[in-house]
């Protein structure tokens, strides 16, 4: 589902944020990609969305090799590929409803499609009561779930999370870490960059752990501190 | 790729409504500037107008002698009417001319009586297709068999023409200066509408809207602002022409740059065409920027 083969990502200035990292993630798997601040997990998850182009290796998403993907198919690799941040990225000026709508609006779905789709899956993240609110009306936690809401309406292959639990209290993120357990469990794969030890401890699932830019572990059913 | 309608008209409207108040600045800014080219080529048009009533003025007069016979007088007007360049011609008589002579010193007898209708000399007052032409046309009948004296005022002549061709060519450029202006105006006001909203732009893209999906309703957000703009610039326009032409109907030199109704009716299509153009193509590039993927 996601290959990284020898990807070398440096910034201007010769910062290099990522050193020749391989990986292979297969379709279903749940991932941590762990480090701390700067260690490389958001330029990984960049790399993917082709937000950033590497400077050396060669990265597959869904079967695709995205260097031989032309800009204008950019937006198509996207629809294959939800998206969840730390900051959740709501539409500040749209409802919960429109904003999950949203996503399925500007793929191109049908009207029908979209009045039955969002209200399914807004009931599954456990909303169904705040379709017309905005979300500065919605805690923290809420609002992460509306975000979640609109990565995974159009069912993607993939899932990626940037610290999807960085603003939440503890319980907070418990709740969204089973939403993500539940999603992966339909078979999709989900990446989730983190530094919320409690959070990888507890699933115990397989671990990347990114360090400078070089991939230092990956473990099968890790936790957070495995070596550090 | 298909782009649905409705989604185009609901998201315009319902942007149009959440931002208004950078909607508001938009207009405002498109009205106002177009406001100022519209009168600026109004006014050229005015100019326009009046310097054709005064070339139309411009003519000549060819003096004959008073002892030239009926054949060259004949001769002369024959040609002047065969002559393309010449508009009209009046032939004022020995007669007419001593009476106009009479009317003009009525104050001074001693002077009136100076004269006799023999000694007067006939003319022919000749009206040319264009100003330029008076020369022309008084240079060929400077030497006729019978002809005394061929009258016009030359210099006044070139100075009018050089004047309005200074002034009209003066408010082309204001107008275009305003023009690029208003442009640049307008595109940056639609560029902070947009920067305003990257974080919008930035969302759309992340769950895969193609660049056109996001584009257009931006642009038609654009040409609703155009267009709104510069239907306010044309009735500002029209309602100070109205205004202005009123206020200077009986004044005689002032008459003649009234515009007609289709004049300022063409530059309204003019502006709202401009308005249209600058809203939707700026918008268009304005959010380009923040599409790079």
């Amino acid at each position: 589902m996601i290959r990284l083969e020898n990807v070398t990502k440096a910034y201007k200035g010769n910062v290099v944020a990522l050193r020749d990292v391989s990986a292979d993630i297969q379709k279903g798997e749940f991932v941590f990609l762990v480090g701390a601040s700067g260690s490389g997990k958001s330029t990984f998850i960049r790399l993917l969305l082709k937000e950033e182009r590497p400077n050396s290796g060669r990265i597959w998403v869904a079967g695709k090799e995205i260097a031989h993907l032309s800009n204008w198919k950019v937006p198509y690799l996207r629809r294959n590929i939800g998206c969840v941040f730390q900051d959740f990225k709501l539409l500040p000026n749209k409802t919960v409803y429109e904003n999950v709508a949203f996503a399925l609006e500007v793929i191109g779905r049908p009207k029908h499609v979209v009045e039955s789709q969002v209200p399914q899956i807004l009931d599954l993240v456990g909303l169904a009561k705040k379709h017309d609110n905005l979300p500065n009306e919605l805690s923290g936690g809420e609002q992460q779930r509306v975000s979640i809401a609109r990565a995974f309406v159009n069912r993607p292959l993939i899932l990626l999370a940037d610290e999807p639990t960085g603003n939440l209290d503890p319980s907070t993120s418990e709740g969204i870490m089973r939403l993500l357990d539940r999603i992966n469990r339909t078979g999709t794969t989900v990446v989730m960059a983190t530094h919320d030890r409690s959070v990888v401890d507890a699933m115990r699932r397989r671990v990347i752990e990114l360090d400078r830019g070089t991939l230092v572990r990956d473990q099968v059913r890790g936790v957070y501190g495995a070596y550090t | 790729m298909a782009i649905k309608l409705d989604y185009v008209a609901r998201e315009t409207f319902h942007n149009l409504k959440r931002n208004f108040l950078m909607t508001s600045a938009a207009v405002l800014t498109v009205a106002v500037s177009l406001a100022l080219v519209g009168g600026a080529l109004l006014l050229k048009r005015g100019v326009d107008k009046a310097t054709l009533q005064w070339r139309g003025g411009v003519e000549l007069s060819i003096f004959m002698k008073p002892d030239s016979s009926a054949t060259e007088s004949d001769a002369v007007e024959r040609e002047l009417r065969a002559m393309p360049e010449v508009k009209r011609i009046k032939y004022v008589s020995q007669q007419a001319a001593h009476r106009e002579f009479q009317e003009m010193f009525k104050n001074s007898p001693d002077f009136q009586e100076s004269l006799t209708v023999d000694q007067m000399p006939p003319s022919y007052r000749v009206v040319p297709q264009q100003a330029e032409q008076v020369e022309l046309i008084g240079e060929r009948f400077k030497a006729r068999a019978g002809v005394e004296e061929v009258v016009y005022a030359k210099d006044q002549i070139k100075a009018l023409l050089k004047f309005t061709r200074i002034l009209q060519l003066m408010l082309w450029a204001v107008a275009l200066v305003l023009l690029l202006a208003a442009s640049m105006l307008i595109l940056n006001t639609i560029r902070m509408a947009i920067f305003a909203r990257r974080r919008e732009v930035a969302v759309m893209k992340l769950v895969g809207a193609t660049n056109w999906f996001i584009r257009i309703p931006f642009m038609f957000e654009g040409l609703f602002q155009g267009i709104a703009g510069a239907a306010a610039a044309f009735g500002v326009v029209w309602i100070l022409r109205n205004f202005a032409q009123h206020a200077v109907r009986n004044v005689e030199l002032f008459r003649q740059f009234a515009v007609s109704t289709t004049d300022v009716a063409s530059t309204g299509v003019f502006l709202v065409f401009v308005g249209a153009m600058v809203g939707a193509v700026g918008s268009a590039f304005a959010v380009t920027r923040f599409l790079d993927v």
